[in-house]
């Protein structure tokens, strides 16, 4: 298939379905009538399929200023109690459910967590936006399984039998990567400039034009993940550290073990997620 | 039948000629027009496409009165609002016309731009809590710093802001008091709203929060580093404007009485400007007793 081919297939998918374990919390979470705002939005921020779905909602032109809002806070108060309800009543499950569907999740929480750690150190003004751009950076991986469960079983098979990264399996299959495909779900739901940057160059952040440092981070933060063992990303090995991100973010060797003792306290915490009921 | 169905309710005038109800119509707009198209007059599909396409009288709700297997005409060729067969059940005329009344009720008045209600519904909706005299706040709400915002970033992005500020208005509002409050678009960068007394403060200082925390991702991203832009003053100087807030004046009639709508707007407006003059992003409440 070419590219262009691809990327329509790609821009058709209109939602995506989640994993099971999160849907069970979810209805506990909306048939509590007295749930709040900010109950709601820890959920969300907690599942990168929730998040984009509140995302994709609040940048459609339907509420007048797509492309803006990349704070799952702010959607939920744009939104509304009402609206956010009935758009998570909407949420599906993988109907053929793969074993790392559940890694890809926790991998992609545990970035999440790991980059705002990282941002408060580093001073970012906005540690949510980060975060939330860690919680999606993956979504390509997600659009891809979903489009092509089968080819992409093939690309898992091979990245094992070749002893090559994911990514680069996929670039052999798909002739893009989960990257790629990524920014392109995300450019077609409107997702702001910023978070589709910080998909689009996790694996190469000195590529980012606009958001050097906040790509750097969640590129940082992907890999020390990977290395700590949370969740799956579908690797077995670590990807090397881009040196152009190392020496944007500067981080001295003491910075770095304090954000690996935070990072390891936070994830211990969040390891119960999906395991637990 | 209409007059025996609606006697009580509306007053029920019948004619006989156009010229005649257009005379009537042209001096008391009435709310609702039934125009009977069965003796297929051409005169009256021009009465009421002209009738339409006037920004006055195309407020009025016109429903089309057909014979059975009579062919309904394009709706571009006739704009009506609703159409009866006749013969029609009695009960079938009723809720028709009563829905017909009831729509034309709510869109009459929204603001194109964000979708909430305008002045006249603002001012129904004060002046019947006045009548009623319970105790209730009312909120003025405006932005501080839009118009350089505006000539900097053009009025498609200044218009973003307002569909993003109504949006917040409402969920602000709701939120807090979902029964009995009611939030309206006076226009441009104003906004009203009206909760209990006792919850009033506490959703101004949310709505002041909510706005100041969003706003930002509405300007660039160098602009947003910086904290303010470069735009033109009033007079036309150049010069250096801060990010946008909000300002909002409260009143309400715990401690004075107000007549009618035009009094408390006033208070209102006079305490948003004096939130202003204390630099913006930040509410006052009129103390006063009268």
């Amino acid at each position: 298939m070419d590219i262009q081919a691809l990327r329509l297939q790609i821009e058709k998918i209109d939602t995506l379905p989640t994993v099971p374990g999160v849907l069970k919390k979810l209805l506990k979470v909306i048939e509590n009538p007295k749930v709040s705002l900010n109950e709601i939005g820890s959920f969300i921020t907690s599942d990168p399929v929730l998040t984009s779905r509140v995302l994709k909602l609040v940048n459609s032109p339907v509420y007048g200023f797509p492309g803006r809002i990349s704070s799952v806070s702010q959607a939920l108060i744009l939104l509304g109690m009402n609206v956010v309800r009935g758009l998570l009543l909407g949420v599906s499950v993988f109907e053929v459910m793969q074993k790392s569907m559940i890694g890809l999740w926790e991998h992609s929480i545990g970035t999440a967590i790991t980059a705002r750690i990282i941002a408060q150190q580093k001073g970012i003004p906005e540690p949510e936006e980060v975060s939330v751009a860690a919680l999606l950076h993956d979504i390509g991986k997600v659009v891809l399984s979903l489009k092509f469960p089968d080819e992409y079983a093939g690309v898992v098979v091979d990245a094992e039998k070749e002893g090559i990264f994911i990514f680069e399996a996929e670039k052999k299959h798909f002739s893009v990567n989960h990257a790629e495909a990524g920014s392109w779900i995300a450019q077609k739901w409107n997702f702001p400039r910023s978070l589709v940057e910080v998909i689009e160059y996790h694996h190469k952040p000195n590529l980012s034009k606009t958001m050097l440092v906040q790509t750097s981070i969640v590129h940082l933060a992907d890999i020390l993940v990977r290395a700590r063992g949370f969740g799956f990303a579908g690797d077995d090995f670590v990807p090397a550290l881009n040196a152009g991100a190392w020496q944007i973010l500067n981080i001295s060797e003491a910075e770095l073990s304090g954000i690996v003792l935070e990072m390891d306290s936070a994830l211990s915490h969040a390891d119960d997620f999906f395991l637990g009921d | 039948m209409t007059e025996r169905l609606f006697g009580n309710k509306h007053k029920v005038i019948i004619f006989s000629s156009l010229n005649l109800a257009l005379d009537y119509i042209y001096n008391s707009i009435p709310d609702l027009l039934i125009v009977d198209f069965i003796q297929g007059n051409p005169a009256a599909f021009t009465v009421v496409s002209d009738l339409k396409a006037d920004s006055i009288f195309g407020q009025v709700s016109i429903v089309g009165l057909f014979g059975d297997d009579q062919e309904m005409p394009d709706n571009s060729l006739l704009p009506i609002d609703d159409f009866i067969r006749y013969p029609a059940e009695e009960e079938e005329v009723l809720s028709r016309i009563c829905i017909c009344l009831a729509r034309a009720d709510r869109v009459v008045e929204t603001n194109p731009l964000t979708r909430l209600p305008g002045n006249i519904t603002i001012l129904k909706q004060v002046q019947s809590r006045i009548e009623s005299g319970v105790i209730f706040a009312m909120a003025w709400v405006d932005i501080d710093y839009f118009k350089p915002f505006n000539d900097k970033y053009g009025f498609a992005r200044g218009d973003e802001v307002l569909k993003m500020l109504g949006r917040l208005v409402l969920n602000t509002v709701r939120q807090k008091q979902p029964q009995g409050s009611f939030i309206g678009h006076i226009g441009g960068d104003d906004f009203v709203f009206i909760v209990n007394h006792d919850v009033m403060e506490e959703v101004s200082q949310d709505l002041i929060d909510n706005f100041s925390n969003i706003v930002p991702t509405f300007y660039d991203s160098e602009d947003r580093a910086k904290g303010c832009i470069e735009s033109v003053d009033r007079e036309g100087a150049h010069r250096t404007f801060p990010v946008m807030g909000l300002s909002v004046g409260i009143t309400h009639n715990s401690k004075r009485s107000f007549k009618h709508y035009g009094e408390m707007a006033e208070v209102a407006s006079e305490m948003k400007k004096f939130a202003k003059m204390c630099g913006g992003g930040c509410s006052k409440t009129d103390q006063r007793v009268v």
